[in-house]
């Protein structure tokens, strides 16, 4: 008999000369990207093409400041521009054909851009392009592309109220052209939905430990599921279609790694399946099952959810150092790619997920 | 005094001797026998019996049989021969001795070269225990190594694969649209004359038509950009919502927090409000209301406010008298001190309040500011320049943006400059 788990098959792996901070497939193909800082404090793109058993460097592209996210959530399939966020700030939107000027630039923070997504590109979804950025600075803005220097929508820290790091942020709820939200994970633990058609604050919650990824399992449905990963370990999965007046979502938690949760990915082609990276160098690869009832009604009457349960399907130990980033082919089902602290970019393989 | 035992009798076989002796009623359970290979020895207390053999035996084979009361030896002989008696004659005491002594370090001997046998027999018994256990957790890692390792290549066979078909998929459609892409600016152009005119308001129905080749591969064409932006929304008009973030008693991050100290602060206070110092009687004949600190301090302040100086110093006394562990108390009886150029006072009462606003944690900035401020100034009234001088840095540590206290530690550093170049 063979193995029966999905197993995890390390294809390629490549040592970089920078620090990796995120890796990207290029949509349609089978190159990716990695973005970083170089030694001298600069930024570095990096398109790769996975060849045989090896990964062969197409193009290397320096630019003044180190990127620390991109996104090719909100481009076309024709043109496949690439969203950058860097350390200072900066949104940026690369044609990566003639990567000398952007085709958008604006300072949009005052402080690192955490963390980027976008959304109404790629031929998933319907709406209007837009890229969200959260920021070091406590703020998370919404851009439109056509729409040069200012945002679309901005959330802010009242007037005289500390602010708090943003740490990620995530698209859902983007099933029509004009309902879209907008998830925050913070580094105080806070987690704020926003919902950008009615431009208020939808629910917030408070997780105690650092939010270091969001996540809906998918951007372009109505809300489904919203997973979140904190520091120490812990990561939630919200069940994002009942919303309870006073207690908000359900959700089910699970405390895996000793050591902070860096990302999570959904499978592109299935929903309910996700991977977790840890600050050990390990992925956790995750089932979600539905509970019998998704929803029930409470002492008086108001509809609330139920959470699922989670599995473990498989884990494995890559690195030493935090895994960092980590992304799925949309092309090839559990084809993926992670990044970790020690310069490495890996290629992974996830078999039997079909039998999952 | 063993009794000897004389009474044996035997018979002798070419091979074997056979010796019989009795019990004579000693119990055969504490019967001890010591052979060697020519020394019998048989201690059955209080009787004792030893023979000498004529030759040597066999005695790891020789057997001895306890029953019926008495004991049957049977002993091989080494050489087959005929015995003439069963003890060797002529034996005086000396060579009794040294034959005795002999067969017991050869008894030792045996007994150790056995144990040693044992010990070698043991451990090859081990290691061989454990070479199998290895060989067969090698096995089983092997095993699945090669299932991975099979796993392994099927995957990237099907990589290669799926690498292939993309590659070829893309020069396909790249091929197929071109040729689309000209077909459709032929009728965009068409199209594109007619909208000129109007504004350009998303229209379902044109870009419905039109659009299949945008979702393709390939380079843009400006006829297919334009028709884009038809079909999507306009951007959102800009807005912005203003949001709070979760406030603690202190707020930190979990990772951030000093908890242990805030812990010890939050109890301290808790603790203060408790205290009722003891010197109750001569309180009695207080209001109710007065013997509340709180609304003590109270009072003290509208004085304070109102210029009543004296007044809020004895409000802050009673106080003080009733618990003398708010550290406010004493900070505003401080400020009250000041005004009233009590100088002394004032900087023992600040130094009182700081003294009880230990350990130093965000909540409690705002009054050790005040304290630091208030002792400064009472140090500067006192010429007490350098003194000072601390003070308001130390106030400026705690809070950096206060412009004030910078301007004022700034007067005081160059009246310290200024004396001192005088003197």
């Amino acid at each position: 008999s063979g193995l029966e788990r999905p197993q995890v098959v390390a294809h390629v792996q490549q040592a970089l000369s920078y620090t990796l901070f995120d890796c990207k497939w290029v949509p349609r193909s089978a190159r990716l990207l990695c973005l970083g800082s170089a030694a001298r404090g600069t930024g570095l793109l990096q398109l790769y093409e996975l060849r045989g058993g090896r990964l062969a460097l197409l193009r290397e592209i320096e630019k003044a400041k180190p990127i620390k996210c991109g996104t090719f959530g909100a481009t076309s399939l024709q043109q496949r521009y690439l969203a950058t966020g860097d350390f200072g700030g900066n949104l940026n939107i690369w044609n990566l054909e003639a990567p000398e000027i952007p085709v958008y630039s604006v300072k949009g923070h005052k402080e690192i851009i955490n963390s980027i997504d976008g959304v109404g590109g790629l031929g998933i979804g319907e709406g209007a392009p837009e890229i969200v950025t959260g920021s070091r600075d406590g703020t998370v803005k919404v851009w439109d592309p056509r729409q040069k220097d200012t945002p679309v929508a901005n959330m802010e820290p009242v007037q005289g109220e500390s602010k708090r790091d943003c740490w990620t942020v995530a698209f859902g709820n983007a099933y029509n052209q004009e309902e879209r939200v907008v998830c925050a994970g913070y580094d105080n633990g806070d987690i704020k939905l926003f919902d950008l058609k009615t431009m208020s604050l939808r629910w917030e919650t408070n997780i105690k430990n650092g939010v270091c990824s969001v996540e809906f399992d998918r951007k372009d449905v109505n809300m489904n599921k919203l997973v979140a990963t904190s520091l120490e370990g812990k990561f939630h999965v919200f069940d994002m279609r009942t919303q309870h007046p006073t207690k908000g979502f359900a959700s089910v938690s699970e405390k895996a790694q000793k050591s902070t949760i860096w990302q999570v990915r959904h499978l592109p082609q299935n929903r309910d399946i996700f991977m977790t990276s840890g600050g050990a160098g390990s992925l956790h690869l995750w089932k979600y099952e539905y509970p019998a009832q998704r929803s029930k009604k409470d002492s008086e009457g108001a509809e609330m959810g139920v959470a699922g349960s989670v599995s473990l399907l498989q884990n494995v130990t890559l690195s030493t150092q935090p895994i960092s980033s980590l992304d799925w082919s949309p092309d090839k089902k559990g084809l993926c790619v992670c990044g970790a602290f020690d310069q490495t970019v890996r290629v992974l393989i996830v078999t039997k997920l079909n039998k999952v | 005094m063993p009794v000897w035992l004389r009474e044996g009798s035997w018979r002798q076989s070419p091979s074997a001797v056979y010796l019989s002796l009795p019990l004579r009623g000693a119990r055969a359970t504490s019967a001890n026998i010591f052979c060697t290979d020519q020394y019998l020895k048989v201690s059955i207390p209080p009787f004792l019996f030893e023979a000498i053999l004529y030759a040597p035996i066999d005695d790891t084979n020789s057997t001895a049989k306890i029953g019926n009361g008495i004991i049957f030896f049977t002993l091989y002989k080494k050489e087959v021969a005929l015995w003439d008696s069963l003890t060797l004659a002529n034996a005086n005491k000396e060579e009794l001795q040294y034959l005795r002594e002999n067969a017991v370090l050869k008894a030792h001997e045996k007994a150790k070269e056995e144990t040693e046998a044992k010990k070698v027999t043991k451990q090859e018994h081990k290691k061989y225990a454990l070479e199998a256990t290895m060989k067969l957790e090698e096995a089983e890692r092997k095993r699945i190594e090669d299932l991975k390792e099979k796993e392994r290549q099927k995957v990237t066979k099907e990589l290669e694969l799926w690498r292939k078909q993309q590659k070829d998929a893309e020069k396909q459609k790249g091929v197929q649209k071109e040729e689309e892409l000209h077909h459709e600016v032929e009728k965009l152009k068409a199209k594109k004359k007619e909208k000129v005119n109007k504004t350009m308001i998303p229209n379902e129905g044109i870009s419905k038509t039109g659009l299949k080749p945008t979702k393709g591969h390939g380079s843009c064409s400006m006829f297919s950009e334009n028709l884009k932006e038809e079909q999507l929304p306009a951007p959102r008009s800009a807005a912005t919502i203003k949001i709070n973030f979760t406030s603690r008693v202190f707020p930190t991050a979990l990772r951030e927090s000093r908890i242990a100290e805030e812990e010890e602060w939050l109890r301290k206070q808790a603790e203060a409000r408790r205290t009722i110092s003891d010197d109750l009687s001569e309180l009695e004949d207080l209001k109710e209301e007065e013997k509340n600190p709180d609304w003590l301090k109270d009072k003290g302040n509208k004085m304070f406010a109102t210029g009543n100086y004296l007044a809020a110093v004895n409000a802050y006394n009673l106080a003080v008298r009733l618990n003398n562990k708010l550290p406010l108390l004493y900070l505003n009886r401080a400020a009250a001190h000041l005004k009233l150029r009590n100088l002394h006072k004032a900087i023992e009462d600040s130094s009182k309040a700081l003294e009880l606003l230990t350990p130093p944690v965000p909540d409690n900035e705002n009054a050790r500011v005040k304290a630091y401020v208030r002792r400064g100034t009472a140090f500067c009234q006192l010429e007490l320049y350098t003194e000072g001088l601390q003070d308001y840095e130390a106030a400026l540590k705690i809070d950096p943006k206060n412009k004030t206290i910078e301007k004022d530690a700034e007067k005081i550093r160059h009246l310290i400059q200024g004396t001192t170049q005088e003197s």
